[in-house]
């Protein structure tokens, strides 16, 4: 299994929806369609950039230092966040050069790993999605070189 | 739960039992958590993770002072604050004069254990600040008025009804007592204008990591993000055993905690907070970010050579999980604050002693907790140390002061226990129980037929039943144990014809004595390594392996011996084996052919066998050798006799029995097979008082050429 499909998986396997683009142009339209359906749902929705992906968890890595980009990962009904493929490493320990970087020559102060919707067990351990974060996460997964 | 004294403690314990909905809730709790975590760890190398882990941390709780310096620099640098609060009432006074400094009102709460430890939300209450619970758990038990019942699902202990009824009472509108899915709609629509109206948020951290003065907080509900999103002050509280170098120490804790907490790859949000961020509500256009760590105790046990470990805790839970006590009475009956096995343990060190003693007690000792653990945590033995610690420093109990005078001494000991076989004779019945008393003066150990004392030790059957072997293969002395040697010297007789028939000759140091297991589980500490001195000198005669039938004597002639005694025990340790991997190993099947019957026969995976010594195929491929093995449901789970565990418990040591029996019986088994004398005690008892058609026996009695004398 190649890393993308990996990522696919895991982020399906938590309840992320993840729509595959061929192009940052496809990307885009995905974004619009998606944020659209939202609206016409009567649904929140809000867009981010994910810097890195990690395929063994199927989670997406947001700078989010920019609280307005906080924001967006946390308030929406909708969460929408755009990955390139090629930003995918493949499991948690190879993010660590990336987070160094960040956090010190960068001098990053916040970011989220985002894996699946908001979730709880609280109750009864029943499984609920969409708690105090999005009740929908929509990654748009971007394959520009595939 | 805060009794100080057993009486009130075995109160509560009743009346957990008699919680219909938390024994159901639980006990399917208990066996999808072992099936969820399985599949969740059988994607990475668990045991290596969690050694790096324990190494990790262990080197962390050495080098503290070093590893804050960092961290309050690197924190600082970037436009934090750090605190450094020796006490608990000193991280509430340091949290509540942020409060004030910055004319806070209202506070968010995002889970943390670190509060729970401090009462801060009762301090903050004091000082008239509106605290809000904001995990949906959480703040489920603050609108009860009760603390979390598991370290990771606080409110397990409630039916969705339970919770409706609360929020009923919370806002005042009907809610649907069925729905969960709706139940979690009114949190996210009551909390989401608090989060906007908070001027300050208060979250823990999983980890604090020095080299870039980084908190990691771990969530899957999105509270903790917003608790520290959106009011103008975060403040972050978290012990100093959250220090941590590197980012890779925390990247490689984040593979095994969200696994062992709740069985997910990673949970929802892990988020990296490195000084402070940006934040519009802010007058300086930047979060008001303290950090305050807490010390309460801990550099004192990150000096302990024993107690240092439990900084590997990363409060996941796990232990509580797999624990068969917890099981059955829940985390209010588990613990204080914290919960399940690390939460005895931090009672002890965090909180009251006289409740921690209560507590300690309340440990079967099966060490399930201690091989699902984070970190690797030794939880029964510290369990234990505590016991032999309280002992020492309030002087031990009437039963346990008795034991170590009689067991001191094998002499002693030994007439004890043949003057007390003379006693009970106009009690015994002729099938090895005792019958011939009223069944009110056992009381709550009514549960299971108790075993008479047998006629004749073993040791005194010795001389004229000791084999006759030519040219022998190997020679092994034999360890009978107390329990083998007194009460079910048959264990040890078939044990003899199996190991003749296999060619082996064996010995029977008549010095030998008790192991000392029981002193060390009642906190007799002196005692216990005296008899364990005892018995190395005992076993000093040249032999090839020493042999015992009893899986708890094996594991602490094994492991206890060598804590102990170190080097003294090292010759006699390592040459101690239990008796089903002797056989499988050296007595295969063509040293030693069966005679295989089509009996249904299922086994039972005593704790000290399958976990201390990690034996677990030996014995049922040996059930296979000489009969039908059944697998029956949770084999490894614990019987319930623990030691001196089923006589300070018996209402918990009975219903675990009984789980066990019920497992036994829906396999279809007519027979079951073990290797230990405790667990055939309990089960052997408990299924003839139950009148159920299940023979209980020793696997040495299984193999026995000639088959099965009795059962």
């Amino acid at each position: 299994m190649t890393l993308i499909e990996q990522f696919a998986e895991r982020a399906e396997a938590v309840s992320a929806r993840v729509v595959r683009v061929k192009s940052q142009a496809e990307a885009g339209d995905a974004v619009a369609r998606e944020r659209e359906r939202a609206k016409t749902a009567g649904l929140s929705s809000d867009v981010a950039r994910a810097s890195r992906g990690i395929a063994a968890t199927g989670t997406c890595v947001v700078a989010t230092d920019d609280e307005e980009t906080r924001l967006a990962t946390m308030l929406p009904e909708i969460s929408i966040i755009v990955l390139n493929a090629s930003d995918i490493v493949p499991d948690l320990p190879d993010i660590a050069p990336f987070l160094r970087e960040r956090q010190t020559v960068g001098r990053a102060s916040y970011t989220s790993f985002i894996t699946g919707p908001s979730r709880t067990a609280d109750i009864e351990r029943v499984s609920a999605i969409g708690v105090h974060g999005p009740l929908e996460l929509v990654i748009v997964l971007v394959e520009a070189n595939a | 739960m805060n009794a100080t004294s057993s009486r009130a403690y075995h109160r509560e314990i009743e009346s957990a039992l008699e919680d219909s909905f938390l024994r159901r809730t639980l006990d399917k709790f208990a066996v999808e958590y072992r099936e969820s975590r399985d599949r969740a760890f059988s994607e990475i190398d668990g045991p290596a993770l969690i050694s790096a882990i324990a190494a990790a941390k262990d080197a962390a709780a050495h080098d503290m002072d070093a590893l804050y310096a960092r961290f309050k620099a690197e924190a600082e640098s970037r436009g934090a604050v750090v605190h450094l609060a020796k006490t608990a009432s000193e991280a509430c006074s340091i949290i509540e004069r942020i409060a004030a400094e910055n004319g806070v009102r209202h506070i968010v709460k995002s889970k943390s254990m670190t509060a729970e430890e401090i009462g801060l939300n009762a301090h903050l209450g004091k000082a008239g600040l509106d605290v809000c619970e904001t995990d949906l758990g959480e703040w489920i038990v603050q609108l009860r008025h009760e603390g979390p019942s598991h370290m990771v699902m606080p409110a397990i202990h409630l039916s969705r009804s339970q919770v409706a009824d609360e929020f009923e009472k919370a806002t005042g509108e009907k809610q649907d007592h069925e729905d969960v899915q709706r139940l979690v709609k009114v949190a996210r629509r009551e909390l989401r204008p608090k989060f906007f109206a908070a001027e300050m948020g208060i979250s823990g951290a999983n980890f604090c990591i020095a080299e870039t003065g980084t908190i990691a907080i771990v969530t899957n509900e999105g509270n903790g993000r917003l608790v520290n999103t959106l009011p103008p002050v975060h403040v972050a509280l978290a012990g100093i055993d959250k220090l941590i170098p590197s980012l890779d120490d925390a990247l490689a804790a984040l593979r095994v905690l969200p696994r062992n907490a709740t069985s997910q790859r990673l949970t929802a949000y892990t988020s990296f907070i490195s000084g402070a961020t940006p934040c519009a509500k802010s007058p300086t256009g930047r979060k008001i970010l303290h950090i305050v760590l807490l010390d309460n105790g801990r550099s004192d046990i990150a000096r302990d050579p024993l107690f240092s470990q439990v900084f590997r805790c990363v409060r996941c839970g796990a232990c509580a999980n797999v624990c068969p006590v917890f099981r059955l009475v829940g985390g209010h009956r588990m613990g204080h604050v914290y919960i399940g096995a690390i939460g005895l343990v931090l009672t002890y060190l965090f909180h009251d002693r006289k409740i921690a003693k209560q507590l300690c007690q309340n440990c079967v000792g099966c060490g399930a907790c201690k091989e699902v653990c984070s970190g690797g945590i030794d939880l029964p033995a510290l369990i234990q140390e505590i016991r032999a610690r309280l002992a020492s420093e309030d002087g031990s109990p009437a039963p346990a002061r008795i034991a170590s005078l009689a067991m001191r001494d094998r002499r002693l000991f030994h007439t004890l226990l043949k003057f007390m076989r003379f006693a009970q004779k106009p009690v015994s019945g002729k099938d090895g129980f005792v019958r011939h008393l009223p069944m009110a003066i056992f009381g709550k150990q009514g549960f299971k037929s108790l075993p008479a004392l047998a006629p004749k030790a073993f040791r005194e059957m010795w001389s004229t039943v000791k084999p006759n072997v030519a040219s022998p293969r190997l020679k092994v002395a034999l360890f009978a144990g107390c329990a083998q040697d007194f009460i079910y010297p048959e264990h040890l007789l078939a044990a003899l014809k199996v190991l003749a028939a296999g060619g082996v000759e064996v010995t029977f140091p008549m010095e030998q004595t008790c192991c000392g297991l029981p002193l060390a589980m009642l906190g007799e500490a002196k005692t216990a390594e005296r008899v364990a001195r005892q018995n190395v000198a005992a076993f000093a005669e040249d032999c090839d392996f020493i042999v015992t039938l009893c899986a708890s004597c094996a594991s602490h002639l094994k492991h206890g011996y060598a804590r102990m005694l170190g080097n003294d025990a090292e010759k006699f340790s390592a040459k101690v084996m239990d008796f089903s991997s002797f056989v499988n190993e050296h007595l295969p099947p063509e040293v030693l052919p069966l005679e295989r019957s089509d009996e249904k026969v299922a086994y039972h995976a005593s704790c000290h066998l399958c976990r201390a010594l990690g034996v677990r195929e030996a014995p049922r491929a040996l059930i296979r050798r000489a009969a039908n093995y059944v697998p029956s449901a949770e084999e490894e789970s614990c019987c319930g006799f623990g030691g001196t565990f089923s006589a300070k418990f018996p209402e918990i040591s009975a219903e675990l029995m009984r789980k066990k029996l019920a497992n036994v019986a829906a396999s279809g088994a007519t027979r079951l097979v073990l290797d230990c004398p405790g667990c055939a005690m309990q089960l052997k008892g408990g299924a003839d008082k139950a009148g159920m058609p299940i023979a209980v026996n020793h696997i040495a009695e299984l193999l026995q050429p000639g088959g099965l004398r009795r059962g």
